[in-house]
């Protein structure tokens, strides 16, 4: 029993980093004290904190259990999501690179603006794919749970900060905030799963 | 939706991994299940009552 509770005791601890990391990046970005590129690079710390919460909120779950390896959906998954958070930061890297040097061409612009939009869209296509692969139903529904709430999360923070930012209350953001925003909604999702259903879910 | 599952697993000495493994489910679905949080599908539900021998009935209530 001391051991199944160990590793879900560090639960709270990643969740909470993955909380003050995101916010410390926002804070930041919101603040101007860093440039958005460096934020959509510094996102990487919460995602990756993130997904240390979730794999350490399964250990735990799995704890009791004598076995229970991922799903083969769910390892696919975290392996399309690895590819993509990758190739994310190779697409700011050469961004980064390439237009602080020069001054590229419009077609130039348009394929390195692409690169990182394509790599986060292939993330949104990860976890699509995930539901559909997802063989036990619990699991599967855990997931679309989350991704609504993910959504709710994203649409209900844009359609605020938009009025707001149309009454000249806060400063204008960059639509792939959104998309950041949906990426937090999901830990939102996990926690409103583990509070209806007793788990974290699978992604 | 009432269910016996908790019992009948106990009955024959199974952990819930081990019935998720009969399922081929995850242990957290057989949790799920077990306290009332989740009602299984039709087809998970007929699932269940082949592992343990039963008839769905005998295993789902609905509640009073």
């Amino acid at each position: 029993m001391t051991n199944a509770n160990r590793p879900g005791g560090s639960v709270p601890l990643w969740a909470g980093l993955t909380f003050a990391s995101f916010g410390a990046v926002m804070g930041l970005a919101l603040s101007d004290a860093i440039d958005s590129t460096t934020a959509m690079i510094l996102l990487i710390v919460p995602a990756a904190l993130f997904f240390q919460t979730m794999r350490a909120a399964n250990r735990a779950a799995d704890n009791r259990g004598p076995c229970s390896a991922k799903g083969e959906a769910q390892q696919r998954y975290i392996k399309r999501v690895m590819v993509f958070s990758s190739a994310y930061l190779v697409a700011i890297a050469l961004q980064v690179s390439l237009l602080s040097d020069s001054d590229p061409s419009m077609a130039a612009r348009v394929a390195l603006a692409l690169l990182p939009a394509f790599a986060i869209i292939g993330v949104f296509w990860a976890i699509g794919r995930l539901i559909v692969e997802e063989q036990d139903e619990f699991l599967r529904m855990l997931i679309v749970r989350q991704a609504l709430i993910a959504t709710g999360f994203a649409l209900a923070a844009a359609t605020l900060w938009g009025f707001l930012e149309s009454t000249g209350v806060v400063v204008h953001l960059d639509a792939y905030w959104w998309a950041v925003a949906w990426f937090f909604g999901q830990f939102v999702g996990a926690v409103a799963n583990r509070i209806s259903y007793g788990t974290w879910g699978a992604l | 939706m009432k269910n016996r599952l908790k019992v009948l697993r106990a009955e024959r000495n199974w952990s819930q991994q081990q019935l998720a493994d009969l399922l081929e489910v995850s242990r957290q679905s057989v949790n799920a299940i077990e306290t009332g949080r989740y009602d299984p599908s039709l087809p998970l539900a007929f699932r269940i009552a082949e592992v343990f021998d039963l008839a769905i009935e005998e295993i789902f209530q609905r509640e009073a």
